[in-house]
């Protein structure tokens, strides 16, 4: 654009200092170039201002808005560290919750294992001793020695000849679901043994986890609880099953009590005919 | 070409007679040339110096000073996280808990897949392995072998009908509570094998996916304590029953020793 102007300049210039002819016009054309040269094709002095504007705004920004921004940024990166270490995540209070965890496992575990261990055995002759103890020692490998143990205190189905197959059949059930339940019992048993281990394992745990690994802990206590549900189920299971047999067993009697009032009405009937 | 070579000398003549005209001309157009922008912007350059020279002092001390503190903060926070909130060590040593958890558990689903049973006669026989059976798909023989066993109720020349209705509905809750424990065992089963699957993906968690899955299985013991009420309900109705039948024995008894005083009155009477 400059160079433009200059070239413009130069032409009409020149022709004007060519076409002249007094010297007094030649000066005169003279000095109207140096003013039009002054005035209009020498380059303005604004564009160096204009430069130093910019960067006096740069500095502007980075002195205001900028530092302003940081500043902001960093009250509030320091207040989440604070709100972090002194609210969510107090040290101190993570340390005494674990020494609270240490400190009850320290006041019951014991404790509540010692009064669960009391030996409950009541028996006092030798049969009746032998069963309770086999129903009551926590051990799934021997229920052929409880099987044994419970025939010698009830006694055996009696033979055919001795009692009438619904007689047989009743009894058979009462002692296999009482049976099933002494056994389920024993498994039962051995498994609260096993929850005992995985609490203990977990509160142990727990007296050493951060805020960030007791969550883990938490799911795997839940799912543990969703285990010992199942394993109450499976007792209450046992449970339905032997109050159902008791209150069919006693149904069973009004059955036959109906049956033998029949047979009985039979004979009256048939006696008072003959007589 | 011939007018330009004309031309030339007069040029050259009238250049040597106008020599003040030409001065004057060249030193205008020397002033009003554009020189390089060397020349032109050296007053600026000492300007456009000291800005920058500010400029690079105000990133330094305003943004790198305050990035620096940022970055301080933030390697504090990371530190107190790594060291407090979430150590590895301890997320490790959680997760290998849980593994080890899962053997103990484990064991226990190996305890409750032992055989209890028991009966010796073939129609207990039957009706034991139905009801030890945790398919729920046997509930259906279930009646038929309750009733192998258990026998049918009796006829209506056999007993009353407040006998028959009686002998029913007890026979009906002992089927109905028999049925719920093959429900129950086989819903436990279920949930034992639910629980061994969240406790694998505990192990496979992070800290912050680890509460989800704890929700689940918060759900999953709802559902389980659900189950258990419902099979506790049958108890509850299994022993409802049990006790309005003796009230039952009870007034029956009354109604059939009225009846046989009535009975043998008439009888002396007719004596």
């Amino acid at each position: 654009m400059h160079w433009l102007i200059f070239t413009l300049f130069s032409l009409g210039f020149t022709w004007l200092m060519v076409r002249e002819d007094s010297r007094r016009r030649v000066v005169a054309v003279t000095v109207a170039g140096v003013l039009v040269l002054t005035l209009v094709v020498a380059p303005p002095v604004a564009h160096a201002q204009g430069e130093v504007v910019a960067i006096e705004a740069v500095l502007n920004a980075i002195n205001g808005v900028i530092q302003t921004a940081l500043n902001a940024i960093n009250t509030v990166r320091s207040a989440i560290n604070t709100f972090y270490q002194n609210t969510i995540w107090p040290v101190q209070l993570i340390n005494q919750a674990r020494a609270q965890v240490q400190q009850m496992i320290g006041q019951y575990r014991s404790l509540m294992a010692g009064i669960l261990n009391i030996k409950l055995s009541s028996a006092t002759l030798p049969t009746s001793q032998s069963l309770e103890s086999v129903m009551r020692d926590h051990q799934v490998n021997n229920f052929t020695t409880l099987t044994q143990n419970f025939s010698n205190t009830y006694g055996v189905i009696p033979t055919s000849t001795d009692a009438s197959q619904a007689d047989r059949d009743m009894s058979d059930m009462d002692d296999a679901l009482t049976l099933d339940t002494l056994k389920t019992v024993k498994v039962s048993d051995d498994a609260t043994d096993l929850e005992f281990q995985a609490a203990n394992s977990i509160e142990t745990s727990a007296s050493q986890a951060a805020p960030g690994s007791a969550p883990f802990l938490t799911a795997s206590a839940v799912a543990s609880t969703v285990r010992s549900q199942a394993l109450t189920q499976k007792m209450l299971a046992a449970e339905l099953r032997q109050e159902a047999a008791h209150i069919a067993h006693r149904n069973g009697f009004r059955k036959r009590g109906a049956d033998f009032s029949t047979q009985l009405r039979g004979v009256l009937t048939n006696l008072l005919q003959h007589n | 070409m011939k007018q330009l070579g004309r031309a030339l000398p007069n040029g050259k003549s009238w250049i040597a007679s106008h020599k003040l005209r030409v001065s004057l001309l060249a030193l205008v157009l020397i002033l009003a040339a554009p020189w390089p922008a060397e020349g032109q912007l050296s007053p600026c350059c000492a300007i456009l110096a000291a800005g920058l020279s500010s400029i690079s002092s105000a990133l330094t001390s305003v943004i790198g000073g305050g990035l620096k503190n940022i970055l301080g903060v933030d390697q504090a926070i990371h530190q107190f996280e790594q060291d407090v909130v979430w150590p590895q060590n301890l997320i490790n040593q959680a997760r290998s808990l849980v593994g080890s958890l899962e053997g103990v558990f484990n064991q226990i689903h190996s305890l409750t897949q032992i055989k209890v049973n028991s009966a010796t006669l073939p129609n207990s026989q039957q009706l034991e392995a139905n009801l030890l059976s945790r398919n729920a798909n046997q509930i259906g023989q279930t009646s038929a072998n309750y009733a192998a066993l258990y026998g049918q109720v009796p006829a209506a020349t056999d007993a009353s009908q407040q006998v028959r209705d009686m002998v029913d509905m007890t026979d009906a809750a002992a089927q109905d509570a028999m049925k719920r424990a093959i429900e129950i065992d086989a819903l436990s089963d279920l949930e034992l094998q639910a629980a061994s699957q969240i406790n694998q993906s505990i192990q496979n968690a992070a800290p912050g996916s680890a509460p989800i899955i704890e929700a689940q299985a918060d759900a999953w013991l709802i559902r389980a304590n659900a189950y258990t009420q419902a099979a506790t309900a049958d108890l509850m109705r299994l022993r409802a029953i049990d006790l309005a039948n003796s009230s039952a024995d009870i007034k029956m008894g009354a109604t059939n020793t009225t009846n046989l005083r009535q009975q043998l009155m008439n009888l002396l009477q007719h004596n």
